[in-house]
């Protein structure tokens, strides 16, 4: 199939799914809107819709919701980086879903750089988030070491140790690290210069760190398409009997790639507590890991695609937080239309019928096109 | 007549949807109650001529008829509904069950139509262990009985499930000589009690032992039907790997210099327990070509797996240049100018949904000639793999395009394009123009040839007999993990003569197949 085909289909196949997703998600918002006749519930549903799918955009008087878009953008920091984490690590064809704890970790770790070093203002962030990337890129490589020298699931382990970080950080927040002058469970506040700088005003809390995490999306996808070593990595996840035959060290690759999806991952978490929190306060996992492999599948695990798949991410879930607020509808819906669309395309069989025509299509072409010039060439 | 045919298949013509004709116009019968061998090489057709009758497969044209009746063989479980059951080669049981509930396994018996008899299971298992005289332990695990026994059970497994035709493909591969023996007491013992059994092998001695007629297949087509009292193996081996067409590629005499690899001694028990490489001793000269002529399964691929660090061996040694390259890692050995072009292309040879480029870069990633520091020189590769797309004549939109959506000798004209131009000292060809056709087979040939006279070492392994007999320049047959043969010249070897060293028919004195030694 020929390229451009090949991007009709996944555009095809990207806009169907999303839209059995929405279409999903209305039939779930008209059971569990309120009203008592079907008419009610009709016009709960639709406004119900229309804060979901308009809402972060436009006010309900029609003009730009200039605070909503803001909203989205600094929504879309942690997920890119997840995102990208995923990415890199599904790549290589290694199912590492530590990227969800790995940002709570790389946060945690950050919090406490950011609270406890004595550093001078430009060196404490770099200093904080760089130590909670690398951090995490070392707790997202015990996986891949198990993996690439004993063989074991590296699927289970980064799920298993989402919930080792997880209780860690609680235990360590409730005993060591908790400000006990705070009415809540939560650290001290982070030095005031380790705080990222704002982009517009403190209330959208748009920091740098999007600017940031655009630049790291573009290093990555250099990185994946411009160097031996993501190429090492891209082929490792193709064919891995084939790279250890071309002579490719592929266990020294499986563990690269999910290091550096740890480092992603755990910079996430960073850009995440100094660009929107003065404490670190999350006693639960936050929820970007998991969408972040939504994000690396839409984006069919190129970097390049992972903005545009993070702010569609983002946009959801301002839009299910604006219809809940609007209507009765909870906000949880975003995680059934998330799961419906991660069902889609993880199917690879869905609109499989309509693949094939198209490489007919382009295999029929071909033969002509053979045909043609093997004419040319008896003139 | 006809009624007295088991099965009875006309003018049976197979393509598979990637092109390959594997069967063309065969014609096959099975009398009721004998024992019919079907013979030929690897590739010949066997196997997806049973298939067929097995229902795994459908022919694309031809008629079969069972027991005189036209069917259509749709699925095996429309096959088991007339009577025909199948032993296949990799055996297809579940491990970690008993061998009663194997053999139970999608017919289970019930107690009130909900639970699972377990005892009746027992019970079916032992009633037709004892009728047919197949000694199986019912309550074993299967993962814990030995080989022969997993065999009896996928008999009996057949047996249940009512069949009177038995296919059994290449039975004894798995097999000891003791089990071989006591296998060929129950076939015999089938055979008398009225079953039918088709019999797929490559060993000649065997087929003489116990068939009653034999239908001889070789590149697909039929090569006839014989009573096996009626002949002998020399006819059968030249009905067998008798040549077809002859190409010829013209080359000059090889004037090999120093020797380039040397393999001492080899050993190798695969995880079955079968002697693989049974002392295994060669050199290969710089600037020559040799090859391993040998039916498939006697150790040629674990011979290059040995030298390609794919297994380890037992005891041995293997010398490059003087130097041990014994668990070297790939990247190594490839550094040292080891190429292999790898016997399964698809698996080994690409990255099939990756671009031509990437294929082309898999083994010189790290080369500085396409590295600016960090990144890669875009423009370097793109330019050198033009220049390889031009050089072999590979066919294709752009350096851009998938390798899995070119045909199967461009695929292999790009394995080889990487191959070929790392600046190897030795190259390793296994199989190099299997199933590709006749332009890329000729291409490649011939840039073998000529990579040799430049003066580096071939070792060039091939199922296919007219290729090692003309592109090598000396030659080694081999057959059950040992060297039976060494020619020291090819260009007037008798592959009558051939055949026989193949098929463990004869084998050399020491002394001349020490001389590939070269000491």
């Amino acid at each position: 199939m020929n390229k451009k085909r090949a991007l009709t289909f996944s555009i095809t196949r990207t806009v169907a799914a999303i839209f059995i997703a929405i279409l999903v998600a209305t039939l779930l918002i008209f059971v569990s809107s309120k009203g008592n006749t079907v008419g009610a519930k009709f016009s709960e549903t639709l406004v119900a819709l229309r804060a979901m799918l308009i809402g972060p955009l436009f006010r309900n008087n029609g003009s730009f919701n200039t605070k909503g878009f803001l909203e989205i953008l600094a929504l879309m920091v942690p997920i890119m980086l997840t995102g990208l984490a995923t990415t890199v690590m599904f790549s290589a064809n290694q199912f590492n879903l530590g990227s969800e704890g790995g940002i709570m970790f790389g946060a945690f770790i950050t919090a406490l750089i950011a609270i406890y070093t004595p550093l001078p203002p430009v060196i404490l962030p770099i200093v904080s988030i760089l130590g909670g990337s690398f951090a995490t890129m070392l707790l997202l490589m015990v996986p891949a070491v198990l993996k690439a020298k004993l063989g074991v699931s590296e699927m289970v382990n980064s799920l298993m140790i989402n919930y080792i970080v997880m209780y860690i950080i609680n235990f360590l927040l409730n005993t060591r690290f908790m400000d006990r002058t705070k009415g809540q469970v939560q650290t001290l506040n982070f030095q005031e210069h380790a705080l990222l700088p704002q982009l517009v005003g403190r209330g959208t809390k748009l920091s740098l760190g999007l600017v940031i995490a655009l630049v790291v999306v573009a290093i990555v996808a250099t990185v994946m398409y411009r160097t031996r070593w993501g190429y090492n990595i891209r082929m490792i996840g193709q064919n891995e009997d084939f790279s250890k035959y071309s002579g490719i060290n592929v266990p020294f690759y499986i563990i690269l790639a999910q290091g550096l999806g740890g480092f992603l991952a755990g910079m996430g978490g960073s850009l995440e507590m100094l660009g929107r929190y003065t404490a670190y306060d999350w006693k639960s996992l936050p929820g970007y890991g998991w969408t972040g492999v939504t994000v690396a599948i839409l984006a069919g695990n190129n970097p390049a695609y992972v903005p545009l798949a993070a702010f569609f991410m983002a946009y959801l879930d301002k839009g299910c937080e604006m219809m809940s607020t609007y209507s009765s509808v909870p906000a949880q819906l975003i995680d059934i239309i998330q799961a419906v669309i991660f069902l889609f395309f993880a199917a690879d069989n869905f609109l499989a019928g309509y693949r094939q025509k198209l490489v007919i299509k382009s295999a029929e072409e071909d033969a002509k096109a053979a045909n043609e010039v093997q004419v040319e060439g008896g003139k | 007549m006809t009624e007295q045919l088991a099965i009875q298949m006309k003018k049976i013509t197979k393509v598979y949807p990637n092109g390959v004709m594997a069967n063309k116009d065969v014609d096959f019968e099975v009398r009721k109650g004998e024992i019919h061998a079907l013979m030929g090489e690897n590739g010949a057709g066997k196997s997806t001529l049973v298939k067929m009758i097995f229902g795994m497969e459908q022919p694309t044209s031809g008629e079969i008829y069972v027991n005189g009746e036209h069917v259509h063989l749709t699925s095996p479980n429309v096959a088991i509904s007339k009577g025909i059951g199948m032993v296949h080669q990799h055996f297809m049981l579940v491990p970690s069950l008993t061998v009663a509930e194997n053999i139970v396994l999608g017919m289970v018996p019930t107690k009130s139509g909900v639970l699972i008899d377990f005892d009746k299971a027992i019970e079916i298992t032992e009633e037709y262990s004892k009728r047919y005289n197949l000694v199986v332990d019912a309550r074993a695990k299967v993962a814990n009985i030995p080989v022969g026994m997993k065999q009896k059970v996928e008999i009996l497994k057949a047996l249940v499930r009512g069949a009177k035709i038995l296919i059994l493909d290449e039975p004894t591969a798995v097999l000891t000589t003791q089990e071989t023996e006591e296998l060929f007491k129950e076939l015999v013992d089938l055979k008398n009690q009225g079953f039918t059994l088709i019999f797929i092998s490559h060993k000649l001695n065997e087929i003489m032992e116990i068939t009653d007629r034999m239908t001889i297949l070789r590149g697909g087509k039929f090569m006839g039907v014989h009573e096996t009292k009626d002949t002998n193996p020399e006819i059968i081996s030249r009905l067998m790997v008798g040549r077809d067409v002859v190409l010829k590629v013209e080359k000059e005499p090889a004037q090999p210099t120093d020797a380039v690899l040397k393999v001492k001694n080899l050993e190798y028990v695969n995880v079955w327990g079968k002697k693989m490489l049974d002392n295994v001793s060669f050199t290969l000269r710089k600037g020559e070509i040799l090859g391993i002529a040998g039916v498939e399964g006697n150790g040629q691929k674990e011979l290059v797996d040995a030298i390609f660090n794919f297994i380890d061996v037992d005891s041995g040694e293997i010398l490059l240049n003087g130097e041990s390259i014994l668990h070297t890692n790939q990247a190594n050995l490839r550094k040292k100018g080891i190429s292999l072009v790898p016997e399964d292309r698809m698996l080994f040879g690409i990255a099939a949904k990756a671009s031509i480029k990437e294929n082309i870069l898999s083994d010189r990633s790290g080369d500085p000639k396409y590295n600016n520091g960090v990144l890669f020189n875009m423009k370097a590769i793109e330019d050198d793999t033009k220049q390889l797309i031009k050089d072999y004549l590979i066919r294709c939109k752009s350096p851009e395009q998938e390798v899995g959506m070119l045909s199967g000798g461009n695929i292999q004209k790009v394995v080889v394009a990487r191959e070929f131009t790392n600046d190897p000292v030795l190259i390793i060809a296994d199989q190099p123009t299997r199933g590709i056709d006749v332009g890329a087979t000729e291409f490649i040939r011939k840039k073998l040839v000529e990579l040799s006279r430049s003066g580096i070492a071939v070792l060039l392994v091939s199922a296919d007999l007219n290729e090692v007999m003309e592109l090598s320049d000396s030659l080694i047959v081999m057959c059950g993990g040992e060297i039976a043969a060494y020619f020291e010249d090819t260009t007037d070897l008798d592959d009558m003569e051939m055949g026989k060293y193949m098929l463990g028919l004869a084998k050399q004195d020491e002394e001349q197949i020490r001389k590939v030694r070269h000491e």
